[in-house]
Formats: structure tokens, C-alpha cells, sequence
């Protein structure tokens, strides 16, 4: 190539990519109203559920608006569910006087309700074990692997979704304390 | 979208299957390229691997050291092997980092090993994206053109697919330029290089537009701001490695004779002078020309290094001149009154004319690696970074013996 050509080319494409910066926010402006719709994804709102409990009682996520909540959906024949259920325990106990709140949801449909009871009764745990019992929480949350954790902020908008191992302790512990602090700060 | 593969205890997800396996893909074609370039394909592999394993390390002790706390409550977290728990910019940190110091403590040359990196760059970033488009993340903005995606409760701009289509382009531009990952396609290393990180920046910069969710820094997005840099800072590079003129180029000569052989190479180092400045000239060296039986005439070496502002071509055609002039006939192997071969050019590795530089030969025959030593004890290959003396010691037996002739 020689010189004044790729001058030519340099200056073209440098110039092209300013105006593209500058021109295309205000062609394709960003839609803050998308962004306030419900999506089983980071940075959206937490689609809404109203789910029973074992004891027969209502629970409602808007009911935690203002705390962090982590949705934990689980089954009782799935072994690395019930690997993170005493870590979450752990943790459920340091946080609940700060207003943090863990919904285990259990995928009733996908799974035998006595059996799934009686583990969640007989390891004690002190958090509500929800029932899903038609799939529609799953279908809601595009659950396709378990298990499937989701934590969301006291705004109500999520802040991150772990399929499998990864929502551990120590984890959770880290970003609730970012979630508390923050909350804190505004 | 969103397949997972169940292995056992794992649930190991699609954008990560996804990545794991063009950092494969784009490992194995390095090596295929590395060994087209004649680059030290493995220790660039090590460096990269090892760049990995460190990154992973320390992105789990960078997110401990940010939560102390959850650490004492603990410790056992340090070593949990989950994929959460990673501080990324910790980690993205200290792998450059040790991939750079370990390319330095083995004398990478830090162009042609970029050069070599640059179908692993072009993986990672298919590999990113794809697995962007497998987790939804990095979503589109919603759109009613007839081709959106319904994601996250809207159809969206498929943005994902936008980038690759425009990657595929720049792979189809690298595979041509590069002949099918034969050579760099350039004069000077980096360029190949240089050109791919324009073109990955351009796409970035024009699909970022699309993408939802945006870091704005004064109302102009911090990806958009960085590509246009890094376009702009390697148009400028490219100018100047490229297109100003060299001073005081360093290449090294080989010289060969094998009729009235004291004679022509003295004769021609007095041509040499004539046109260029010879910095150094090594002892002559007796030797038969290995391809050759035994029979054939004894020939004399010799390695000079002369300083030049001459591009390659122009170069090569004086000395092609200064070859003629001596009585050299193409082809004829039995009377060779002088042949000059250029040995390296400057620090760069390419391929002209189907001619390689750094030459071959360069590590493979003792008849030009010893003189060279002699020259030049601190020599180092300008593709591998290897010193004389590993080359020396790495270059195959049976070869002839060399009698030094004379100073």
C-alpha cells in the first residue's frame, strides 16, 4: 500500500467511526422503559411469583421489596442442591436481622413433594421452602439446569444469576455485603 | 439458546463450554501458524497457558483480598472449585502480567509473537461473543426490523450475530491475506497484527451501538472510546513502523564460494563496501556444501553484517546484482563463485517471494551459524528469541567440518 493511500484510508475510517460514535446515540436512542420490564436476567426487575409454602401459607416476592432476596430453586434429587443448602443456612443466619430473605423454591412438579419435605424438615433449615408445583415459576425464570440461584437487590432488580455451584457462601456473603453497603450509602 | 451439559456433579454451561473451547481452537491454529512463521510456537503456548492458570489463581485470591471478611469466616472458600468468587479485572491483570514475564525471560521478540497470537485473538474474541450469545448477556436494543430476537421480554437488535458476521469477514481477510496461515503477509512483524486489532476494534466500536446495557463516560460509551483508541493509536504505530523511513537497518549476509573462493569473497566484500556500510566480517570457514557429495568443490563461508536504509526488495536486488557480476549462474550447484543470502533483516520475520527471513539456513548449518557467533556473540533469532548459543547447540549433528581458512 503505499503512503498517501493508507493516509487516505486511515483518516477515512477514523474519521467514519467519529461520526458513527456521535451520530448513532441520537438515531438509536436507549429505551429506558425497556429496561424497567421483568426478565429472568442480570439488570432487570425480578419477574414477580406468588407461591405457597409446605405450612400452606402465601408468599408473595413484592412482600420483600426493600430487602435482598435470593431465590434458590432446587429439587431433592438434585446432590449439588442440597450440597449448598447448609452453606445457605449458614448464611441466612448471619443475614436475616438485616432483612435479607432466601426463598428455596422447590421444582414440586419435577419432584416428589413427601420426599422433598421430609429432607428439607430433617436438615432443619429455618428459611421457607416454597412449592412450584405447575413449573410456572420455572417456565417464568427460564430454569434449565438446577440449581439455579437468583439474587435480587432491595430495588428488586437482579444482580446475578448462578446456575449450579457457584452461588456458595462464600459468594453470597460478598455480595450481600455489597448489596447492604450500597443500600446503605443511597 | 442456553443448553447446558450435566457432567456428573457439574452443570457445566454453554458460554463456558463455548469459551474453553475456542481458546482450544485458537491455541491449536497458533501452533499451526507458529510453525509457518518459524516463531517459538511452544514457548508462546506456555506463556499463554501459564498466563491462564495464573489469571484464574489470582482472580479468586483478588476477590478474597476485596472480602476479607468472607475469607476468616471461611478459608477453605480459598481453594472451592466453583467458578464464582473471581475478581476478573485481579485476575485479567496478573495473567498479562506473567504472560509478559514470562515472554520476557525467554527472550520472546515481542512483533513476530504478537504476529503468531493473532488467530488466537481473532478465537477469543468469536469465543466471547458466542458465548455472550449463549448466556443473553450483552443484549441488543429492542428493534421492529423483520430480523430481531425475541429475548428478555422484547425482540431485540440480534447484536451478537451482527459481530460475528462482521469477524467472519476480518477471518476471511486474514486467511487470504496470510495465504492460509502461511506467512504474515507482511514486510515487518506487528503489522498482521496491528491490522487485526484495527479491524477488531472497527467491529466493536460500530456493534457496541446496538448493545443495551452501556458504561457512558460524558454520554459517550467507555467501549466505543477505547476501540476508537485503539484505532487510532495503531493507525499512528503502523505509520510510523511502516511508512517512515528506516535508518541504519542491521542485516546479516551470508557469503559462499566455492571457485577461487578466497579470492571472489574478499572481491566481494570490497563490492559490498561500495554500496553499504559493513559493520562487522567474520573469519572464512572451509567447508563442503552438504548437499552435495564428496566429491563436490570445497566451499568457503563467511558471515558479514553491513547497515542499510534499503527496503528487502531493493536490497535483495543489489545483491542479486553484485552476485552477477561475480559470474553466478542460477542453477549451477558445481561452480558457485559467489552466493549471498540474507540472513535476517532488521528484527523481522517474513516471507518474500517465497524467500524466508530470518533465513532457514539460520539454524540449521554450523558453516553460518559459527562465523555468525563469531560476529556477533549477543545474536539473537529474531522469530524464536533464541541466543547463538542455543542455536548452536540445538542445530542437528552430521554436520561437515568447518577449518578456519583465515581471519
Amino acid at each position: 500500500m503505499k503512503k498517501n493511500t493508507f493516509i487516505g484510508i486511515a483518516v477515512t475510517i477514523s474519521l467514519l467511526s467519529l461520526v458513527w460514535i456521535f451520530i448513532t446515540p441520537i438515531l438509536l436512542p436507549t429505551d429506558s422503559s425497556m429496561v424497567e420490564a421483568a426478565a429472568p436476567h442480570k439488570g432487570f426487575y425480578a419477574p414477580a411469583f406468588t407461591l405457597e409454602t409446605i405450612q400452606g401459607e402465601t408468599l408473595k416476592l413484592s412482600d420483600y421489596n426493600g430487602s435482598p432476596v435470593l431465590v434458590f430453586l432446587w429439587a431433592s434429587w438434585c446432590s449439588v442442591c442440597k450440597r449448598a443448602m447448609p452453606g445457605l443456612q449458614t448464611v441466612y443466619n448471619d443475614y436475616a436481622k438485616d432483612g435479607f430473605e432466601l426463598l428455596a423454591v422447590n421444582l414440586t412438579y419435577q419432584d416428589t413433594l413427601s420426599t422433598a419435605e421430609t429432607y428439607f424438615v430433617s436438615q432443619g433449615y429455618t428459611y421457607p421452602m416454597l412449592l412450584d408445583r405447575d413449573g410456572s415459576l420455572a417456565q417464568e425464570y427460564r430454569v434449565h439446569a438446577l440449581p439455579t440461584s437468583v439474587l435480587i437487590a432491595p430495588n428488586g432488580k437482579i444482580t446475578d444469576v448462578v446456575i449450579g455451584s457457584g452461588m456458595n457462601e462464600g459468594f453470597l456473603r460478598a455480595r450481600l455485603n455489597d448489596l447492604l453497603n450500597s443500600e446503605g450509602q443511597e | 439458546m442456553f443448553p447446558v451439559i450435566d457432567l456428573g456433579p457439574f452443570a457445566i454451561q454453554a458460554p463456558g463450554l463455548i469459551l474453553i473451547l475456542s481458546l482450544w481452537i485458537g491455541i491449536w491454529t497458533m501452533g499451526k501458524f507458529s510453525d509457518a512463521l518459524g516463531t517459538n510456537g511452544e514457548a508462546i503456548e506456555n506463556s499463554i497457558l501459564m498466563g491462564i492458570l495464573v489469571g484464574i489463581v489470582s482472580a479468586r485470591i483478588g476477590f478474597l483480598l476485596q472480602n476479607p471478611a468472607v475469607f476468616l469466616e471461611n478459608p477453605l472458600s480459598l481453594f472451592s472449585l466453583t467458578p464464582s468468587m473471581m475478581n476478573t479485572s485481579f485476575g485479567l491483570l496478573a495473567g498479562l502480567l506473567s504472560t509478559f514475564i514470562y515472554a520476557q525471560k525467554k527472550h520472546l521478540p515481542l512483533w513476530p509473537t504478537l504476529d503468531t497470537a493473532a488467530p488466537l485473538f481473532i478465537q477469543i474474541f468469536i469465543g466471547w461473543h458466542l458465548a455472550n450469545f449463549a448466556s443473553g448477556n450483552a443484549y441488543g436494543l429492542p428493534t421492529e426490523l423483520p430480523w430481531g430476537v425475541d429475548l428478555w421480554n422484547a425482540t431485540r437488535h440480534p447484536v451478537q450475530l451482527y459481530t460475528l458476521i462482521l469477524t467472519l469477514c476480518l477471518c476471511i481477510w486474514v486467511m487470504v491475506h496470510t495465504k492460509g496461515l502461511k506467512t504474515s503477509g507482511f514486510l515487518r512483524s506487528g503489522l498482521l497484527f496491528q491490522w487485526l486489532l484495527i479491524g477488531l476494534a472497527l467491529i466493536t466500536l460500530t456493534t457496541q451501538v446496538f448493545v443495551q446495557e452501556k458504561t457512558l463516560i460524558a454520554g459517550i460509551d467507555l467501549l466505543q472510546t477505547v476501540s476508537f483508541l485503539i484505532l487510532l493509536g495503531n493507525f499512528a504505530l503502523i505509520y510510523q513502523r511502516r511508512y517512515t523511513s528506516r535508518k541504519r537497518i542491521s542485516v546479516f549476509i551470508s557469503l559462499g564460494s566455492n571457485a577461487e573462493p578466497t579470492k571472489n569473497l574478499s572481491d566481494a566484500i570490497s563490492a559490498l563496501k561500495n554500496s553499504y556500510k559493513v559493520r562487522g566480517q567474520s573469519s572464512i570457514v572451509r567447508s563442503q556444501d552438504v548437499t552435495q557429495d564428496t566429491n563436490a568443490l570445497l566451499f568457503y563461508n563467511q558471515v558479514i553484517e553491513i547497515e542499510t536504509n534499503e527496503t528487502y526488495p531493493h536490497l535483495l536486488e543489489g545483491l542479486k546484482s553484485i552476485e552477477y557480476d561475480f559470474g553466478r549462474e542460477q542453477g549451477n550447484k558445481q561452480h558457485v563463485p559467489l552466493d549471498l543470502d540474507i540472513l535476517t533483516y532488521d528484527e523481522d520475520v517474513f516471507t518474500y517471494n517465497e524467500k524466508r527471513i530470518p533465513h532457514p539456513n539460520l539454524i540449521r548449518y554450523h558453516y553460518i551459524i559459527q562465523p555468525l557467533a563469531e560476529i556477533s556473540p549477543y545474536f539473537r533469532h529474531p522469530a524464536t528469541g533464541k541466543s547463538i548459543q542455543e542455536i548452536i547447540s540445538q542445530t542437528k549433528g552430521d554436520q561437515p567440518n568447518l577449518v578456519k581458512v583465515k581471519r
